[in-house]
């Protein structure tokens, strides 16, 4: 983004973004699990273009995640089954927070449980140990690769309703949490963490599926079923997002199957104030700086100057959103 | 960032087929011509940009001359099969060098094994360089289906082994090395192993029959081949696990290659 506002005269587009208190660079996150806790990807990617990174999910304990296979590919988009692999919330705030201290970005902490008093429990042994760039918590509901927690908060309008209570109360830090596809509709989820005083919604977690070897009968995940993401969850998340985003007031943060500036923008459009770039990490490490750059070409090129112009500027004719559409 | 390692497009400047579907893509990259190290690997994607398929494949680097570098490609699924159909002239999109070399500066030996398991000899010609350049001697005990499959380029002191008896020892490069360990004829070996799980479970037995020490490359699935999305674990052997509190290891950045003692297949 460097010399544009020199650029034949045009003046430069403005990517930073406003989530509570907190300003963000450009409204490119990369998203939980997809980017370590920054230094395994430092050699890779230019960090400090991101408007900000949420971190590989932290629980109370470490955990070793499942047995292999963990990961399998499939049609445009990739299984995967790791069980949540971290390094606990001790060795987190002792080596990993601090470490990603020293870039010049926002650092927003995924937390993952089993019970209400581990979620809270690592929400406040972080909040005890922040750094300057925590912006906030991002609260993983929706893990579908755990037999215990996850899900079964993220499926449950009433506890992801407690739960999201319970950790307002903890914090004053951006509390985001993140819904599953997994269910008839996420508009009650959404609601539910509107009422709760949550800051925002982020959505979609992976969808739950499944890959078969033929020849053996076997499922090709260890544990049978496995998260769906990359560019084919894409139509599903732009329709989540755009249901999540009629359903509640409060910002809402956009995610599955982006790879590109252009895909990040279908997003912005179907409602999203912010965008996060996932699987994409996987095959390219600096998928979302070339996103974030992407996006100032975009709007250069189509003279919009605010991210917030292009935030849920869906066009749907008159008629139809009359008819309930 | 002038220090920052992305991934690069990489022209094809020469396609040698070995075999039906067994081919090797030379291509251009200087960084990954001149930094590489025996036993590391590339991650590659089949198709310039994001398509499908959407994830790279990782290769241990064949070979390294001046400004290139060398894969060797066996067609067994869809993004391999595209890749192996990779022409002159096209560009592939490379990230590398990835992972840890080879650990053959070890002093527990004086003799090497280099035991090759099908397309197993990806790193074999650049282990046999290197072995060459620190003069440590070495016995290569390479085994396939059949003999047309054998990338024989760049090796020495071969011993084949193949399935159908079409050349060399009729029966498996294992039981071909056993033959070797039982006579006493190799001094103070290490075993230096890539192939297929059965040969390396062998490997892996046959070493600790013998009390010779012996080094694994892993083949696994992978994502993002750089410790990111902790998708290739290799299961730590009961020890490891309680010396260190870990249950796997990553193929991508903690290996590929790992003691055959420390790992269970």
């Amino acid at each position: 983004m460097k010399n544009s506002s020199a650029t034949n005269g045009k003046v430069a587009p403005d990517l930073s973004v406003k989530l509570g208190t907190v300003t963000f660079k450009n409204p490119v996150l990369v998203a939980s699990g997809t980017f370590g806790y920054g230094a395994e990807a430092k050699q890779w990617c230019d960090i400090e273009q991101l408007g900000g990174i949420v971190t590989k999910s932290v629980s109370w304990k470490p955990r070793m995640g499942n047995p292999p296979h963990r990961i399998i590919e499939t049609a445009s988009g990739m299984l995967n089954s790791i069980g949540l692999a971290n390094v606990g919330v001790h060795t987190f705030v002792k080596e990993k927070l601090p470490y990603l201290a020293q870039f010049d970005t926002k650092i927003i902490a995924n937390i993952a449980a089993s019970s209400m008093e581990e979620y809270r429990d690592v929400l406040e042994h972080i909040e005890a140990n922040a750094v300057e760039n925590l912006a906030g918590y991002e609260i993983n509901i929706s893990c579908p690769n755990v037999k215990d927690g996850g899900l079964s908060f993220g499926t449950n309008v009433e506890r992801t309703e407690e739960l999201t209570t319970l950790l307002r109360a903890s914090t004053d830090r951006i509390l985001m949490i993140k819904l599953t596809p997994n269910v008839t509709s996420v508009a009650p989820f959404a609601q539910a963490c509107e009422r709760a005083g949550a800051d925002a919604v982020s959505l979609i977690n992976t969808l739950v599926g499944m890959s078969i070897d033929i020849y053996t009968h076997e499922p090709r995940l260890n544990t049978v079923t496995g998260g769906l993401s990359g560019p084919a969850i894409k139509p599903i998340a732009l329709a989540q997002v755009y249901q999540a985003r009629k359903a509640c007031g409060i910002p809402v943060i956009g995610m599955g199957g982006i790879v590109t500036a252009e895909d990040a923008v279908e997003f912005f459009i179907a409602g999203a104030d912010m965008v996060q770039v996932g699987t994409a990490n996987f095959v390219y490490p600096d998928a979302g700086v070339r996103v974030a750059e992407g996006l100032a070409d975009f709007m250069r090129k189509q003279k919009i100057e605010r991210v917030s112009d292009l935030v849920n500027s869906l066009r749907v004719r008159a008629e139809l959103k009359a008819a309930g559409w | 960032m002038a220090d920052l390692f992305l991934s690069q497009r990489s022209l094809v400047t020469k396609r040698r087929v070995i075999a039906p579907g067994l081919v090797t893509l030379r291509f251009q990259n200087p960084r990954i011509a001149r930094e590489t190290l025996a036993g590391q690997f590339v991650n590659v994607l089949p198709k310039v940009g994001f398509g499908d398929p959407m994830l790279r494949r990782p290769f241990s680097v064949y070979w390294s001359e001046g400004d290139e570098a060398e894969i060797i490609v066996q067609a067994h699924g869809r993004g391999t099969g595209i890749l192996a159909e990779t022409r002159e002239g096209e560009e592939l999109d490379v990230l590398g060098p990835l992972g840890k070399p080879w650990m053959y500066q070890s002093a527990d030996y004086e003799t090497a094994i280099l035991l090759i398991g099908g397309v197993g000899v990806a790193s074999m010609p650049m282990l046999t360089r290197a072995l060459e350049l620190e003069e440590i001697s070495f016995q290569t005990f390479y085994g396939a289906r059949t003999a047309s499959l054998i990338a024989r380029d760049r090796l020495s002191n071969l011993h084949i082994a193949t399935d159908d008896g079409s050349e060399g020892f009729h029966g498996s490069n294992v039981m071909l090395l056993r033959t070797f360990l039982e006579k006493d004829g190799i001094e103070k070996p290490k075993i230096f192993a890539c192939g297929p799980t059965a040969m390396m479970r062998a490997a892996q037995s046959l070493a600790a029959e013998f009390g010779i020490p012996c080094e694994l490359s892993l083949e696994t699935e992978m994502a993002c081949g750089i410790g990111i999305c902790q998708g290739c674990p290799v299961r730590n052997e009961e020890s490891i696990f309680e010396q260190s509190g870990r249950r796997f290891r990553l193929v991508c950045t903690e290996g590929p290659s790992f003691n055959a003692k420390e790992i269970v297949l």
